[in-house]
């Protein structure tokens, strides 16, 4: 339970909010790399504010308020050249740095484009997504977290939805909820539909617990069954803090990233790396992405699959939830336990120091800890994975089934 | 990104589920009024280390509860102290089994 006042600290990311603030330190996906190679500029909408976003034929992105500086049409319908992004209004163009170099009908003796400057971001491209970073100067080092630069078969499924990023990441600090909403839930709804829901995401929780590291939170948990020398305690897996969940075992590594595009809406993407030991990896020229269906024809929630579960809970609980009434219990001690973080470190952000996960000596690859066992299911998580969760909408579905099949029968011993 | 329909769209303001927003200022919503108003007038005003004012976001008190318990987990913005506050209704000597 929270006073209004807080959750409204909490919940809002514009900017010149402290929440605003905060976030504005940190890089974002704001687009698939081929978008930008299908089309070489878009509209895209981050932390309550819109930006057209660029690529230039030299293969260079660009970020700009959406806004042109003159007279405000939107930059996002601007003409892409050489060097640059050029209003379609009256021409006025702009550099990668924001700086206007061009304004057509402006007399040649004028230095009135030396005067005019976009709020340029920065962009860069790293495993088939575009990142953007809008905050203040000096921009930190991207980090390369594995799952985005390691070996491996990639697809993203995505989704906008309309609640507040804050109640999804507060589910990944929310053990419980599996054993629940996809273990129970999940076996009613099975059987109504006449599917066999997966029987190791409901076993029982017997303690859970959270641990602060450099990049987050790390929960962990002992299911009946198991001891705190099995995966799911021992290594657990992490909240990449302050917007990302990092998910996996048997082969299957994700992170799951949601995006605040603004107060009452986020950008959910679930990026996926299958890197099964002994698997054979086929070229990607193009990390295939998919749309993730949540809501049917109906307007009912599609509730036949891990995410969709998740989806529904989380959208549910209203835009912004009201946490004045909630009743927190025992069971929520990572949910209280991330807003602390998210309080001081809002602090830290507003006395300009660098919040957690903000870098400054870029890193090749960033390795996150991550249970191999998941909950201590063996080889068939991997399956279950697929044949429960959003992968089941993937391009690739069957592709990548075999991927792990093939996999698992070659890391198998010979027979004597 | 690709083919998603506008935020805000009806496409995906649609179904039932889709509430609008609340206005948070506007106070609790019924129903569960009275546990509000109780956190309203039990959360921590000041740290207990170093005094600081906890209120107008100088820290934060999440409230949860254990048994009969009100827990406050709470942080203080001056002094960084963090700790749980729990209102106390009467001494237990011994925890009676459960």
């Amino acid at each position: 339970m929270l006073t209004a006042e807080m959750n409204q600290m909490l919940t809002q990311v514009g900017p010149g909010t402290p929440m605003g603030t905060l976030l504005r330190r940190y890089w974002y996906p704001v687009a698939f790399t081929r978008e930008l190679a299908e089309f070489p500029v878009r509209r895209t909408r981050l932390l309550g504010e819109d930006f057209a976003l660029f690529r230039t034929p030299n293969g260079r992105y660009g970020i700009l308020p959406e806004a042109c500086p003159h007279r405000k049409a939107s930059l996002a319908y601007g003409v892409v050249e050489r060097d640059g992004l050029r209003c379609p209004y009256h021409g006025w163009m702009f550099d990668h740095s924001g700086r206007c170099i061009d304004q057509p009908a402006e007399r040649d003796d004028t230095n009135f484009k030396d005067r005019v400057r976009a709020d340029a971001g920065q962009v860069q491209e790293m495993g088939g997504l575009v990142w953007a970073y809008i905050g203040p100067a000096p921009v930190p080092e991207l980090p390369r977290f594995d799952v985005y630069v390691m070996d491996g078969i990639r697809d993203i499924g995505w989704c906008e939805l309309p609640c507040s990023w804050l109640q999804i990441m507060e589910n990944a600090v929310d053990p419980h909820h599996v054993e629940w909403l996809h273990g129970r839930f999940f076996g009613f709804i099975g059987r109504q539909e006449g599917f066999d829901a997966p029987p190791s995401f409901g076993k029982k929780h017997m303690k859970i617990g959270f641990t602060e590291f450099e990049w987050g939170i790390i929960k962990r948990r002992v299911l009946e069954g198991a001891s705190e020398q099995n995966d799911d305690w021992k290594i657990g897996h992490p909240l990449v803090f302050p917007y990302n969940m990092r998910v996996g075992g048997a082969g299957i590594e994700q992170m799951q990233i949601r995006v605040p595009v603004d107060d009452t809406h986020t950008r959910f993407l679930l990026y996926t790396t299958h890197a099964p030991a002994g698997g054979k990896f086929w070229e990607q020229p193009t990390v295939p992405d998919y749309q993730i269906p949540w809501i049917d024809d109906s307007g009912r929630h599609i509730v036949n699959y891990v995410e969709g579960q998740d989806i529904m809970t989380w959208v549910t609980q209203g835009a912004i939830p009201d946490r004045t009434t909630e009743h927190l219990g025992k069971s929520d001690i990572g949910v209280a336990m991330l807003r602390r973080m998210f309080r001081e470190q809002m602090q830290i952000a507003a006395q300009g120091g660098d919040p957690l996960g903000v870098i400054r000596q870029a890193r090749d690859r960033i390795d996150l800890p991550c249970e191999r066992d998941k909950f201590h299911a063996g080889s068939t998580f991997a399956l279950d994975f697929m044949a429960m969760g959003s992968s089941r909408y993937s391009p690739q579905l069957e592709a990548l089934r075999q991927l792990h099949i093939d996999a698992a029968v070659a890391l198998e011993p010979a027979a004597p | 990104m690709t083919s998603a329909p506008e935020l805000g769209s009806a496409a995906n303001a649609r179904g039932p589920t889709a509430r609008p927003q609340q206005n948070l200022a506007a106070g609790p919503q019924p129903g569960f009024a009275a546990d509000a108003e109780r956190h309203r007038r039990d959360v921590p005003r000041h740290c207990p280390r170093c005094g600081t004012s906890l209120l107008h976001g100088a820290g934060i008190s999440v409230e949860f509860w254990q048994g009969a318990d009100r827990v406050f987990h709470t942080w203080c913005a001056s002094c960084r102290w963090t700790g749980d506050i729990i209102p106390t209704t009467q001494m237990i000597g011994h925890e009676p089994e459960h």
